[in-house]
């Protein structure tokens, strides 16, 4: 190829001997190709070798000096090419043959393969070699159903491809592998294959490959195991006997070979004789020490080398003491151990004893040559102990030898110890005094019971009492032991005893006066994790000791207290039972303890925890103040409370709604007052509240009724005021009665008579018919559209009150039911004096007469009852005929106007029967009537109208009694204002 | 002859409730065995169809023609050879297969190992009743008691025994029930000849 180029330069340079050249050159190439045909070897003598598990195909050959080969492999049945491949390949120097491997993807097995080989240089090649074929196993002699690889082991994540040969004449179906099928390929006539990605760890038995037939009734299979590579670790060795070596080490990973496929293992290049374990920690003994050890784990996937080397001496892991036993007093004990072997006496040992006592464990180091034995010191008498032993080189420690097997022991008996004593004081020299119940340590020994002694030193006077093993009180009487007095103390001493004899004593002294003084103040403790955290002042030369007992705040008497003393210098603890419980206030004392009498510095008060009041506020009253309410209660009791009470919540409820009103957050306060409220029905509830929250609280209902004094004070105001008013009324026109008199009661001029008329003509033969009084009767069935007197109801007075109104109550009218008379202008009777413009303006205009007799009818009215039949009817309304006609004295109007209207009814259908008590004693007119009108009692009532009657005339005029007035003011003192005014008028009546 | 073996049976009701006893451990163990053919199955992904070809227990064909005695004794026999093979089977799983977790497979083939073993004592005593040899050695002749090569046809093999245990217990079980009437038959039987007997006298 190199001359090619260089040929075309030639050509181009000498183109005469261009043919000549030409051919020469085509002639040498000829030769040189002919050369080299004749020079390439061909492969000769190819021989195969395969290694089925590995699935390695191992070719050789003879080929000279040729280095390159054109490989070819092809599936012997089908001609399908597997491989072709041109290879370098050297000679061996071993066998003087080329030698070539190749790893078949498939399993050798699934079918024939036919290999040849030539030798190649650059493009020359030789001829092929003769084919060699690799014989598979789908054979026809090989008739059976076959799969392979055969229980093969790979690693996790490897592909493997499986073959299946079927049986001769059956039809191929599927392969599966475990729950899955695959896709197959055919490699032959009876040979099918498929490959598996990606293994993952199968069970420990395998994971099945499957082979079926189209019919899926005949099968044949492998296991295929998928797991990893070994992975030793912690490889150690070491001596327990000091000659010996045990090396020990773990897998740190599940190979997932089992069995067969486990791990096997070399130590030194010396299989280690293990027994199969699942148990991940190897142990493996060699007889002797080499110092050196090298470690070599291997499986199906895989190996994995360890290595270590120390001296025999810094590797001592001594083996278990043995034959432990021990000595044992009552505080201490010695164990006693043997060693092995006899190398350990003359090796430096550091040895652990291991003491168990109650499910405590504490452990004591011992050192020493050859150790075997120990004391065990501070140990309690009469308890069970157990004791193990272990050991290690105390130079060069390596580590702790194994714990030797356990002894148990139990230590002698001692008097017990001194027990801890309280005294509980009631307020009358009575109490209990109580101890604290030995522990199985305290009590060092079989406990028999109990001595309690009281001894008053003073009288030299004692009193001992036996109790035994489950009584931890007794109570005291201390006036029976020794006189009452401020001097006198009692000492209290209890002493314990066991089958070893009686503990030193316990006493508390107790003085002979109130021990109930209380502090001057009482602290509030507060309840933590720890408990009760208690801090006081201490006084820093005190010496004594500290007793802080505590007890439920409601007991009173002999209550059952706990404590606990406090060392001298203390200022603070945390004080904590398992008795302490939740809503219950507990009283905690500090007490100083010493050779005297025990007294009280300090007192707290606590809660474990706060809880809601248990019961309300009691007795809830409510009061009411006027248009106030006041709500009063008593505080909760101390059980109830269950929590330091921190005010009290005021509702108002209606229905089912609370409002609060007030909270009241003075724990103290007793009562509440709900101001200004209108009357009605008020429901209010009063909850005391803790830090928990409130109690479910106290009702009390209450109905406020109207406030009867502000209405009694209003009235007698509004009388007062109405008095007030009338006195300054009247005093004004007092002082105005000119005025008054002129405006209301103008001077009635003299009648100018022209002439003696009077007697001149026939006598005035008209006489008031006797039935001309006013007869008020209220008739229905009168006809309200004719003259008469009309019936208008006062109001102003109905709204003056009850107390006129229910003084009245008993009339059929009321009396300030004013009469007018509707028909002024009807009457008949004219004024005799037409030309006099004064009589004419107050007796024509009969309404307006009536408006001012109407305000002087109250007067009548008031005359009306100075009735000479009796005072205590004079406020009966003049209605009743029958009343009238017996009073006789009472002011009639004497304008009649129903003397004119007779005729057309009756306005009084029940006449008078008696005339003269019609025209009996009365008020008369203040003018002359008398004498130009002379009144013929017998008569003149009775008959005709009176026509013309100055009557008329009279009833614009105050009517003025006569000079029986005095009379009638005797009769009747409380006379009234009008009657007042009227007499005041008339006297001053020129 | 049957009047003889009927006389051997010391009374009915002790067979009647040794009868009973066989059949409820025969049901437990059916019972036992089903669930262990389906952890096995579930364990080695074998479908429940999986070919399993001819018996591995070898006894006499059935036939009415056989007594009491002779039922008791070929469904014993039978019994006593699944046993082996059981234990062989276990011990050649163990041996090759075994090794990782024990799981509820491994409990469940003790269980069934174990009963089968009480109702071998159970079959045994009422064919000692029924007037049978005392003790019985498994006939292993002609048995594939030392299973196949590979490991997948000792994994079908192992699923074979288990399916053999299956049909002998099952076969116990009907047995067992077909027993008591016989047994009752036959007591009545022996009666008659008492009577018979006494009546020649």
């Amino acid at each position: 190829m190199d001359t090619m180029p260089h040929l075309s330069v030639n050509r181009s340079s000498k183109p005469n001997c261009r043919t000549v050249w030409l051919i020469s050159v085509l002639v040498g190439l000829l030769a040189i190709h002919t050369y080299a045909n004749d020079v390439l070897p061909v492969p000769q003598q190819v021989s195969l070798s395969a290694n089925m598990d590995s699935q390695q195909l191992s070719i050789s050959w003879l080929a000279g000096a040729a280095t390159t080969f054109d490989l070819v492999i092809l599936r012997t049945e089908l001609d399908e090419t597997v491989l072709s491949e041109t290879v370098s390949v050297m000679v061996s120097q071993l066998s003087g043959r080329h030698e070539w491997n190749w790893t078949s993807v498939e399993p050798l097995e699934c079918t024939s393969l036919s290999i040849k080989i030539r030798s190649r240089e650059g493009q020359t090649t030789s001829e092929w070699s003769n084919t060699e074929i690799l014989q598979g196993s789908d054979l026809p002699s090989e008739e059976n159903f076959q799969i392979f690889p055969l229980d093969k082991v790979v690693p996790v994540g490897a592909n493997t491809t499986f073959c299946c040969i079927m049986k001769e004449g059956n039809q191929f179906g599927k392969i599966r592998y475990g729950n899955t099928d695959l896709i197959s390929t055919r490699l032959s006539r009876r040979s099918y294959a498929t490959t598996v990605f990606n293994q993952g760890l199968s069970s420990s038995s395998g994971s099945n490959v499957i082979c079926y037939d189209n019919t899926e009734q005949l099968i044949t299979g492998v296991a295929v195991f998928v797991g990893y590579p070994p992975l030793p670790g912690d490889f150690v060795c070491e001596t327990r006997d000091l000659t010996s070596t045990v090396c020990l080490w773990n897998e740190r990973r599940d190979t997932n070979l089992y069995k067969s496929r486990g791990t096997r293992y070399t130590l030194n290049n010396r299989p280690c004789a293990l027994e199969w374990s699942r148990n991940p920690q190897k142990e493996y003994r060699v007889a002797n020490w080499e110092g050196k050890w090298t470690l070599v784990a291997v499986n199906a996937l895989g190996q994995y080398s360890l290595t270590d080397s120390a001296k025999l001496s810094h590797r001592v892991n001594p083996v278990a003491p043995e034959h432990l036993t021990s000595v044992v007093h009552a505080l201490n004990a010695t164990v006693l151990w043997q060693l092995k072997y006899d190398g350990y006496y003359s090796l430096a040992l550091v040895c652990q004893v291991e003491l168990t006592s109650q499910g405590y464990k504490t452990k004591h180091t011992f050192t020493g040559v050859g150790l075997r034995s120990a004391v065990l010191p501070d140990l309690y008498p009469y308890e069970d102990y157990s004791v193990q032993v272990r050991c290690g080189a105390q130079q060069n420690f390596w580590k702790w030898g194994s714990w030797s097997e356990t002894i148990s022991f139990k230590t002698s008996s001692l008097v017990p110890e001194s027990p801890d004593m309280w005294v509980w004081m009631n307020k009358d020299y009575t109490g209990q005094v109580m101890w604290k119940p030995l522990t199985r340590r305290q009590s060092r020994g079989l406990m028999t019971g109990y001595e309690v002694t009281l001894w008053s030193p003073e009288e030299h006077l004692q009193h001992t009492e036996i109790v035994p093993l489950d009584i931890f009180a007794v109570p005291i009487n201390l006036t029976q032991i020794a006189t009452v007095s401020s001097d006198n103390m009692v000492m209290a001493t209890v002493t314990a005893k066991n089958t070893e004899g009686v503990s030193q004593p316990a006493s508390v002294l107790i003085p002979l006066r109130l021990t109930d003084v209380d502090p001057l103040a009482v602290s509030r403790a507060v309840y933590t994790d720890q408990g009760f955290s208690l801090f006081w002042q201490s006084d820093a030369n005190a010496t004594f000791a500290y007793v802080v007992e505590w007890c439920n705040a409601s007991c009173k008497w002999n209550c059952l207290v706990d404590w606990i003393n406090v060392a001298p210098g203390n200022t603070n603890v945390s004080i904590e039972s398992a008795n302490f419980q939740p809503g219950v206030r507990y009283n905690i004392s500090l007490y100083s303890s010493s050779s005297e009498a025990p007294e009280l510095l300090q007192r707290w008060q606590g809660y474990m925890q706060e809880l809601v009041p248990s019961s309300p506020v009691m007795s809830l009253l409510t009061t009411q103040q006027d248009s106030d309410i006041l709500l009063s209660w008593e505080q909760i009791p101390l059980v109830s409370r269950r929590g330091f009470v921190l005010g009290y919540n005021i509702y108002m409820s209606s229905g089912s709604q609370f409002t609060l009103l007030a909270n009241l957050s003075d724990p103290g306060s007793r009562s509440y007052k709900v101001k200004s409220m209108p009357e009605g029905s008020y429901k209010f509830t009063v909850k005391a509240y803790t830090s928990a929250g409130e109690d479910t609280g106290a009702t009390a209902s209450i109905m406020l009724e109207p406030f009867t004094d502000r209405l009694i004070l209003e009235i007698l105001a509004s009388l007062g005021v109405t008095a007030l008013f009338l006195v300054i009324v009247t005093f004004i026109c007092y002082k105005k009665r000119q005025w008054v008199k002129k405006a209301f009661y103008p001077d009635i001029p003299e009648p100018k008579l022209p002439g003696d008329w009077s007697r001149s003509q026939a006598p005035l033969d008209v006489k008031p018919p006797h039935h001309s009084l006013v007869h008020m009767v209220e008739r229905p069935e009168w006809d309200s559209s004719k003259e008469a007197l009309v019936v208008i109801p006062e109001e102003d007075e109905d709204e003056d009150g009850q107390g006129i109104g229910e003084a009245l109550a008993d009339t059929d009218e009321p009396t300030s039911l004013r009469y007018y008379n509707q028909v002024v202008d009807e009457r008949p009777i004219r004024p005799r004096y037409p030309d006099s413009s004064d009589s004419s303006a107050s007796s024509l205009d009969s309404a307006r007469t009536d408006v001012t007799y109407t305000g002087i009818q109250t007067s009548g009215s008031f005359v009306f009852q100075l009735d000479s039949h009796g005072s205590s009817e004079g406020h009966q309304p003049q209605a009743d005929p029958s009343f009238c006609a017996g009073g006789g004295g009472g002011y009639r109007p004497q304008m009649q106007s129903r003397v004119v209207s007779d005729d057309t009814g009756p306005a009084s259908p029940n006449p008078y029967p008696d005339p003269e008590a019609a025209s009996g004693g009365g008020y008369k007119p203040q003018s002359s009537w008398q004498m130009d009108s002379p009144v013929e009692d017998g008569e003149g009532g009775s008959r005709a109208p009176s026509l013309g009657s100055p009557t008329s005339i009279a009833s614009t005029q105050f009517l003025l009694p006569d000079g029986e007035e005095h009379t009638e003011e005797k009769r009747q003192p409380s006379s009234s204002a009008a009657t007042w005014l009227t007499n005041l008028l008339s006297s001053t009546k020129p | 002859m049957a009047a003889r073996r009927t006389r051997r049976i010391t009374g009915p009701d002790v067979s009647r409730s040794t009868v009973a006893r066989a059949a409820r451990i025969a049901e437990l163990l059916q019972y036992e065995c089903s669930i262990l053919l389906e952890l096995y199955r579930e364990k080695e992904s074998f479908t429940a169809d999986i070919l399993v070809d001819g018996r591995l227990v070898s006894v006499p064909p059935p036939s009415s023609q056989l007594d009491t005695r002779d039922k008791l004794w070929r469904l014993h026999s039978a019994l006593l050879q699944c046993r082996s093979l059981l234990d062989r089977a276990i011990a050649r799983e163990e041996e090759e297969l075994g090794g990782g977790k024990k799981g509820d497979y491994e409990t469940q083939r003790k269980v069934v190992k174990d009963r089968l073993s009480y109702l071998l004592i159970s079959t045994g005593e009422l064919l000692k009743t029924a007037g049978g040899p005392a003790l019985l050695t498994p006939n292993l002749e002609g048995l594939e008691i030392d299973g196949p090569t590979t490991l997948f046809e000792l994994k079908l093999w192992v699923h074979r025994i288990f399916k053999e245990v299956d049909y002998w217990t099952k076969m116990a079980i009907t047995t067992l029930e077909a027993l008591p009437s016989v047994i009752a038959k036959e007591s009545m039987m022996t009666t008659r000849v008492r009577s018979t007997r006494s009546a020649r006298r």
